[in-house]
């Protein structure tokens, strides 16, 4: 992790090729986060509020032996559904590890998901690459866009 | 709480008189009395225009009587409009109203019932509109504001005034909705001249009224749109929610096409009206 | 009276990203115009009852191809290698960040994690969530290194002394008031009022939900943005509202030049600046439909009081079948809240509270 590279490098113009893994949009995250209060969470999803402009992820961490619920902020969830991600791909009760920084509220246990995976390392979901591009005619071997779950 | 049960009683008793004389239930639209409605190029009804209804449903979906306001608190001999609602008089009244509900009545199942008298009671911390929340459907159509529909061939679309709410009617059913939404997902089809559209995959959020009447994520409607002539449209909706209601029932009203050569749709993006109630509190320095 | 502030910044940070993948090319090499590979069919323009070209359906506007040239990139037209190339390189990028992370990595640095920009510190959330388009924008057959195509330089043109000493004055105003002291001083897109970067002109916001939809009638043609459910609603054959109606898309009102939808907006709202321009924007689209699944798309913004001159632009809109869905922004709000919260929670422990 070490090697992370920064949004900041993407400011500085080698872009694309060096590109962090977490950018933003909607909202400037440093409004919203503190980055005096980093976390790391481990625990299982209770709620996932697939809503825009964020999807929550509420999940159940313990401290000093008591739950907690915490809210993770992820991004537009209509991005996945496009994927083929419905209600029913991710799990309540799933359990995840998130790390992030908590909200300049610190009367609020809610954090950005700078990293959700699962426990194992594997990223809760996965980005896109190729698939699902609009049709532009500049690939004959081109799949047909990927089948929506649920579809008759 | 007392006032409150006898405005209530007293409410009850004068509604169904007026229901009873009205015979408004057992009247049904009469059709193609006046011009006929424009069609498309395929024979369909054009159903391209801008209409609203003109009715108070928006208020109550039952029948209801005129009152001082939408919230009361209790007074010394009656009730009296809740403190935020006082200023504004006669503007913050309620007219009166003969229902859109077939029958009059909401068959809720008991603990449904409660939640819409509690929704009353803290309407004006829980009624979706106040906070300019996209209105889910059937409550869009009746929403005091207008709504374009945009038909070709190809398409069918609704774009609403209010919050800048949108739906698009799929003429190909795209399977079950992946996750709940505010206006939910829309699929219609022809039955003759009647537009029939199915709506699905709506969140539990979204209210039928500022009376509280509500319903679960298990809703489904399937709203009829009837041509009558060239400027109405004959709505009807059947609305099924095993979680909230006991049987399945119907509302039903007339759409009016605004004829004004001039009509458009206006913007009535309200998010931005509604900062100062749902954001205010954490300015720097609040407005007092 | 309401005020912008750093709504431009999410822009510029997308411009960036884009911008900075084609600075890797370093210098541009000389045109290729092959045409890009693929079937050719026969194709007639599809047509409405009315006898115009239809332009109905899904469409993405999502490109790799940032809206201005990196000034290290002289050409419009990009080879179809240096095309290739870019392509790669975003699609490994994507493959790079799918990879396993460490289960037992720690919390993230004490102090923030070095980013910048709008991660401000902090990070922001996996790629998952983006969508920001892999290919290269091809207009007639080329590839493209920006989207704006006049002045020369695929650049926005320089800005005139009145519109700079708008923008001081905005600047005063805010002087000794902070960003995050009220509502109406964050940007609009944190506000769900509009989405981040330009809704009129059509220019893709590099982050995602870059779809449209197109329905179209004898009288009126209606364009939505998945972003923020903003539908436009361009009148046929109409005028201009009075001047004091200011809608956030601005006023479209359009017409056909033979088989080009032309549409032309204007009354624009003060508080949406495009640039630093809004009450004397102008922005001039063509719609051109040119095989099966694309639209050419080309805009020209003109300000006379803002822009030392007029510039253009070209977009692919490309044919999709994905679906649209509900961006309900306002209703799920929860960052706005926070950010304003998370102020004043921090004046409280940093004793700044006056």
């Amino acid at each position: 992790m070490t090697t992370r590279t920064t949004f900041s490098v993407l400011l500085l113009g080698a872009g694309l090729l060096l590109a962090g893994r977490t950018v933003v949009a909607h909202h400037a995250f440093g409004a919203e986060f503190d980055p005096n209060a980093p976390i790391r969470l481990q625990g299982k999803i209770v709620r996932l509020e697939w809503v825009n402009p964020h999807t929550w992820i509420h999940i159940e961490t313990i401290k000093d032996g008591k739950p907690e619920i915490w809210m993770i902020e992820g991004g537009t969830p209509n991005t996945l559904l496009r994927r083929g991600v419905t209600r029913e791909t991710v799990k309540v009760g799933t359990e995840i590890i998130v790390d992030g920084y908590q909200t300049k509220d610190h009367s609020l246990k809610r954090a950005n998901g700078r990293d959700v995976t699962f426990t194992d390392g594997r990223k809760l979901f996965l980005g896109s690459s190729g698939t699902g591009a609009p049709k532009d005619g500049r690939d004959s071997t081109e799949p047909p866009a990927p089948k929506k779950p649920g579809g008759k | 709480m007392i006032t409150r049960r006898v405005v209530r009683e007293l409410s009850v008793a004068v509604l169904t008189a007026v229901a009873v004389a009205a015979g408004f239930w057992s009247t049904t639209p009469a059709t193609g009395q006046a011009a006929r409605a424009a069609r498309m190029a395929d024979g369909k009804p054009n159903l391209n225009g801008i209409w609203q209804a003109l009715n108070t449903a928006n208020y109550d979906v039952l029948s209801h009587n005129a009152k001082a306001a939408l919230a009361f608190r209790p007074g010394p001999v009656v009730p009296v409009p809740a403190a935020p609602l006082l200023a504004l008089g006669a503007v913050g009244a309620v007219p009166g109203g003969v229902g859109i509900v077939e029958g009059d009545e909401i068959p809720y199942l008991p603990e449904a019932a409660k939640k819409q008298k509690a929704n009353q009671d803290d309407w004006l911390n829980l009624d979706p509109e106040i906070k300019c929340y996209l209105p889910g459907v059937p409550r869009a159509n009746y929403l005091p504001h207008p709504f374009q529909i945009l038909h070709s061939d190809k398409a069918i679309f609704f774009a609403y005034e209010f919050a800048g709410a949108v739906r698009n009617i799929y003429l190909k059913d795209p399977g079950e909705a992946p996750v709940d939404s505010w206006m939910g997902q829309s699929v219609g089809k022809w039955e003759g001249d009647t537009l029939v559209v199915t709506v699905t995959g709506m969140n539990d959020q979204t209210w039928f009224d500022r009376a509280g009447n509500h319903h679960t994520e298990q809703m489904k409607v399937v709203e009829r749109y009837t041509p009558q002539g060239p400027d109405h449209l004959w709505y009807e909706a059947t609305i099924e929610d095993p979680g909230t209601f006991s049987r399945p029932w119907k509302i039903r009203m007339p759409l009016y096409r605004h004829i004004n050569p001039n009509a458009r749709l206006n913007q009535f993006k309200c998010v931005e009206f509604v900062e100062e109630l749902l954001y205010g509190k954490f300015r720097k320095t609040p407005v007092q | 009276m309401t005020f912008t502030v750093h709504r431009s910044s999410l822009r510029i940070v997308a411009g960036a990203i884009a911008a900075a993948g084609l600075a890797s090319l370093g210098v541009a090499t000389l045109v290729g115009q092959q045409p890009p590979a693929g079937v050719a069919k026969p194709w007639t323009m599809p047509r409405t009852a009315d006898g115009k070209p239809d332009l109905q359906g899904t469409w993405s506007n999502a490109t790799i191809t940032p809206l201005e040239r990196p000034q290290s990139v002289s050409n419009l037209v990009l080879s179809e290698a240096e095309a290739a190339r870019l392509e790669k390189t975003t699609s490994d990028r994507v493959e790079r960040l799918n990879q396993d992370s460490d289960p037992n990595r720690p919390a993230p640095p004490q102090g923030g994690d070095g980013s910048t920009g709008a991660a401000g510190n902090v990070g922001g959330y996996n790629n998952f969530w983006l969508d920001p388009g892999e290919r290269v924008a091809v207009v007639d057959g080329q590839f493209r290194s920006s989207l704006i195509v006049d002045p020369p330089d695929g650049r926005v043109p320089a800005t005139t002394p009145e519109a700079r000493a708008r923008g001081q004055a905005r600047l005063k105003m805010m002087a000794g008031r902070g960003q995050y002291d009220h509502p109406e001083f964050r940007p609009l897109a944190e506000r769900c009022l509009l989405s981040f970067g330009p809704t009129t002109p059509l220019i893709p916001n590099y982050f995602y939900n870059n779809n449209l939809q197109i329905v179209q009638t004898p009288d009126n043609v209606m364009i939505l943005m998945e972003m923020v459910h903003d539908a436009r609603i361009v009148r046929i054959g109409g005028t201009h509202a009075p001047k004091n109606i200011r809608p956030w898309l601005g006023d479209s009102i359009g017409h056909w030049e033979g088989d080009t939808l032309v549409v032309e907006t204007t009354n624009f709202p003060l508080q949406q600046p495009f640039r630093g321009a809004a009450e004397n924007l102008k922005v001039t689209e063509r719609f051109r439909r040119v095989d099966a699944t694309t639209i050419n798309y080309r805009f020209t913004v003109e300000d006379p009081t803002t822009f030392t001159r007029p510039f253009t632009g070209e977009i692919p809109f490309r044919a999709t079948d994905e679906l649209i869905y509900e961006y309900a922004c306002h209703e799920g709000n929860y960052a706005l809240s926070n950010v304003l919260s998370g102020a004043r929670n921090e004046e409280k422990r940093l004793g700044t509270k006056k």
